[in-house]
């Protein structure tokens, strides 16, 4: 067992905002999840957060720990814990503080349905594990041939719309409208799943407005913090790069 | 029921906020604060040259002053900005659109050492003069 | 509907994904496999792009799970579940991570989904249909005349403000906190918290779920989910269901459980690991393990206090089929005649349950600059 000091951002409408500290006695081998729930069942009922999974999947428990965006139920506590300081864990920033580590995700969902991704998908591969970590454990092959008379598997998007990347964003910060990372990777993956000209039309024009892939000044911070290797950025410029070269056909007159 | 927003100023720090970032982040803030000093040395700039309406001598007295070292160092960190910023620029043009957009951090640091490498060369012409 | 914290923050958000498809109980629990199939086709239907739909495999590793093979087949057949025997080779062919010793392969319709968009997309359609949501929202007390509950005390987490609402009818659906809420009303549920440990890997390593043929117990099961295999579960009952302390055996008994379904499995690093109560109703002289997964009713009219019910029991797979349960019997206590017609209607998109409060705030907000009445608040307005 560990006794880790945490220090929890507070804020409640009407009130100053402030950070409490508590003291948790916790495993050793317990995630960051484990030790907001012990603040919310033992010290604070009146703490507020998301949460749900526990295992990366729902993308609800984002918040940032000692300041970098994480999903705390995969974050050790050994690997943000230096044995002394207090581990700080705040709300997302760029999206309004409703209560505690609890923020408005209206707008940001919103953003989702415009791009109108759905979350399931065909496979890419076999077994497409875009995780390093396939190769940490050594175990090889990445894909495999798919055997004949056998459909393609189904897969959920990588992407769990957990809003990391939004608060990762330094754009995002002085511009609010902007569609940020995970709309504009969403806005990518919905192109992709179509051949519906109309539809490729709609799609391409929202990423070209005002708020769209132009208003993106390559931090690359988004994916950076993603915490499910679903690069946005390098969707972004591939939006870019696709808008670009339909505006220089059309510039010499080429059919697109 | 009310949320808690931050002010416009506070949000725009953000920019330069590097705390706990990666390189990419590292590049943003460096071209923004570089930007800035090029714009504020444009006006500087501009400044300076209308000394020229003012006739031959001021114009003298200035260039006397900005050989000394002080100056000179000046003139070395104003390279250093326009070194950055343009090799910074390049990188984002490549990836803005869509091309190594994964190698960016990589580009990064080749183009910034490569600005040191230059910076140094001409630093050491600067003081020669 | 009140919930005491977000959506899905309780049992639901934290369960093991598994579209059932009533195959896992088909043998010693047939009542419950035919909710799931039944539940199963019905959610294939009204949330179509919410799963994962890849079937799923029981394998046999030993022996005994051989001699368990045809009692499942059979199983399955008195549940409707449709299985087909697939070859070792095409079971290794589609599953290149199984462990190439098995003996035998069925594949049944399992499938995957995501617990927190499942319930919100429930909550988006009931939001479109008129309900009033409240999350972050705590019971505190009922009110009651006589010994009869006529309304509940509330307090908002997020303003700190207390309030109480008046009901007709109050459910009970705190899944295994039911116990605690009946309590506040004077009555008790026959319920047993029974937690549960999960491990997550940080790879993906099969493509449909992955069942050991063979009874129910800890450890049997690997069930994919985008970049992960979970691997679950055990079995054992608990008194708080607030905070579940995991014992570190379970974990390791999840492992090495798992590694007769994948032997990659010790290789791969853990991501995550989580346990959450089940609420199971209680029956007397039974193994934690053994207790039904069915769900129950109960109209706490037989305790003498009328106008309160609570439901529990049951899984995610069929938790359609219980709101339909106890919407009909609301329905009826209220002489109200309606049919239930979830079983047809398409979800609305999950993330409408969060535009659709901005959108009211915006609305609320422009009528507080508009007019001069008191603004009665979004939440209110829903």
């Amino acid at each position: 067992m560990l006794t880790v000091p945490v220090e929890i951002f507070r804020f409640k409408p009407g009130q100053a905002q402030r950070y409490d500290t508590f003291t948790v006695e916790i495993a050793e081998t317990a995630h960051v999840i484990d030790v907001i729930d012990t603040v919310w069942a033992k010290h604070d009922p009146t703490l507020t957060f998301r949460r749900a999974c526990h295992h990366s999947s729902c993308g609800s428990c984002a918040v940032r720990i000692n300041g970098a965006e994480k999903l705390p139920c995969i974050v050790r506590l050994t690997d943000v814990w230096n044995g002394r300081n207090p581990i700080r864990i705040e709300p997302l920033r760029n999206f309004p503080v409703v209560s505690d580590l609890l923020v408005e995700v209206g707008d940001f969902f919103e953003r989702m349905s415009a791009a109108s991704m759905t979350i399931t998908c065909e496979a890419e591969g076999f077994l497409p594990l875009t995780v390093d970590t396939f190769a940490v454990a050594g175990v090889l092959p990445k894909t495999v041939e798919l055997p004949d008379n056998l459909s393609r598997f189904n897969r959920f998007e990588q992407c769990i719309e957990c809003g990391i990347c939004m608060s990762a964003c330094p754009t995002m910060a002085t511009d609010n409208k902007f569609i940020g990372p995970a709309g504009l990777a969403a806005i990518y993956q919905a192109r992709h799943k179509t051949d519906d000209p109309t539809r490729v039309k709609h799609l391409l024009g929202l990423a070209d407005g005002e708020h769209g892939v132009w208003r993106c000044h390559s931090a690359f911070e988004c994916t950076e913090a993603c915490p499910q290797a679903v690069d946005p950025a390098s969707k972004i410029m591939a939006l870019r790069r696709e808008l670009a070269l339909r505006r220089l056909r059309k510039m010499f007159g080429l059919r697109i | 029921m009310s949320t808690l927003n931050y002010s416009k100023t506070r949000q725009a720090a953000r920019w330069f906020d590097v705390r706990r970032r990666k390189a990419g982040m590292w590049a943003y803030a460096l071209n923004r604060i570089t930007g800035i000093g090029l714009v504020v040395y444009l006006y500087l700039h501009l400044g300076v040259l209308s000394m020229l309406i003012q006739g031959q001598s001021a114009w003298d007295a200035f260039v006397g002053l900005a050989r000394s070292p002080f100056y000179l160092a000046l003139d070395v960190i104003l390279l250093a900005g326009i070194l950055i910023h343009g090799l910074n620029g390049l990188r984002l043009a490549v990836t803005g659109f869509g091309f190594s957009a994964g190698a960016q951090k990589a580009l990064f640091t080749i183009l910034m050492i490569s600005g040191g490498i230059i910076l140094i060369a001409a630093a050491l012409k600067i003081f020669q003069i | 509907m009140i919930e005491r914290g977000e959506v899905a923050f309780g049992t639901t958000g934290r369960n093991h994904c598994l579209l059932h498809s009533g195959g896992r109980y088909c043998v010693t629990d047939q009542e419950s496999a035919i909710e799931c199939i039944d539940e199963n086709l019905i959610l294939r239907r009204i949330m179509p792009d919410l799963l994962e739909l890849n079937d799923g495999l029981f394998v046999a590793v030993t022996e005994s799970d051989l001699a368990f093979k045809e009692r499942f087949l059979e199983g399955c057949a008195a549940c409707h579940i449709p299985a087909h025997e697939v070859t070792v080779a095409r079971a290794l062919a589609m599953e290149p991570f199984l462990n190439p010793t098995i003996l035998a392969a069925i594949q049944i319709p399992d499938g995957v989904f995501e617990p927190f968009r499942f319930c919100l997309s429930f909550l988006a359609t009931a939001l479109k249909n008129g309900a009033t949501v409240r999350t972050f929202t705590e019971v505190t007390d009922f009110v009651c005349s006589d010994r009869n509950p006529t309304g509940v005390k509330i307090r908002d987490f997020r303003t700190g403000k207390t309030e109480t609402i008046g009901g007709d009818i109050i459910v009970n659906a705190a899944g295994p906190w039911a116990g605690e809420i009946a309590a506040k009303a004077g009555v008790s549920v026959p319920e047993v918290p029974t937690a549960g440990v999960m491990v997550a890997l940080d790879c993906r390593l099969n493509n449909m779920v992955l069942n050991r043929l063979n009874k129910p117990s800890d450890g049997d099961i690997v069930v994919p989910q985008r970049a992960t295999s979970v691997i679950g579960t055990t079995s054992w009952k608990v008194e708080d269901p607030d905070l579940i302390t995991i014992p570190p055996e379970h974990v390791e008994r999840m492992i090495s459980q798992g590694e007769k379904l994948i032997p990659t499995v010790r290789r791969v690093p853990m991501r995550a690991k989580m346990a959450v109560a089940r609420p199971l109703i209680a029956m007397t002289g039974t193994d934690a393990r053994e207790l039904s997964r069915t769900f129950e009713c109960f109209d706490h009219a037989r305790d003498g206090v009328n106008g309160f019910v609570t439901i529990t029991g049951g899984k995610t797979t069929t938790a359609r089929a219980m709101a339909e349960r106890v919407s009909d019997i609301v329905c009826q206590k209220l002489n109200h005649k309606a049919e239930c017609r979830t079983r047809e209607v398409p979800l609305t998109s999950y993330r409408f349950f969060f535009e659709r409060q901005n959108v009211l705030k915006r609305r609320a907000l422009a009528q507080l600059q508009t007019s001069d009445r008191p603004n009665i608040g979004f939440e209110e307005r829903t």
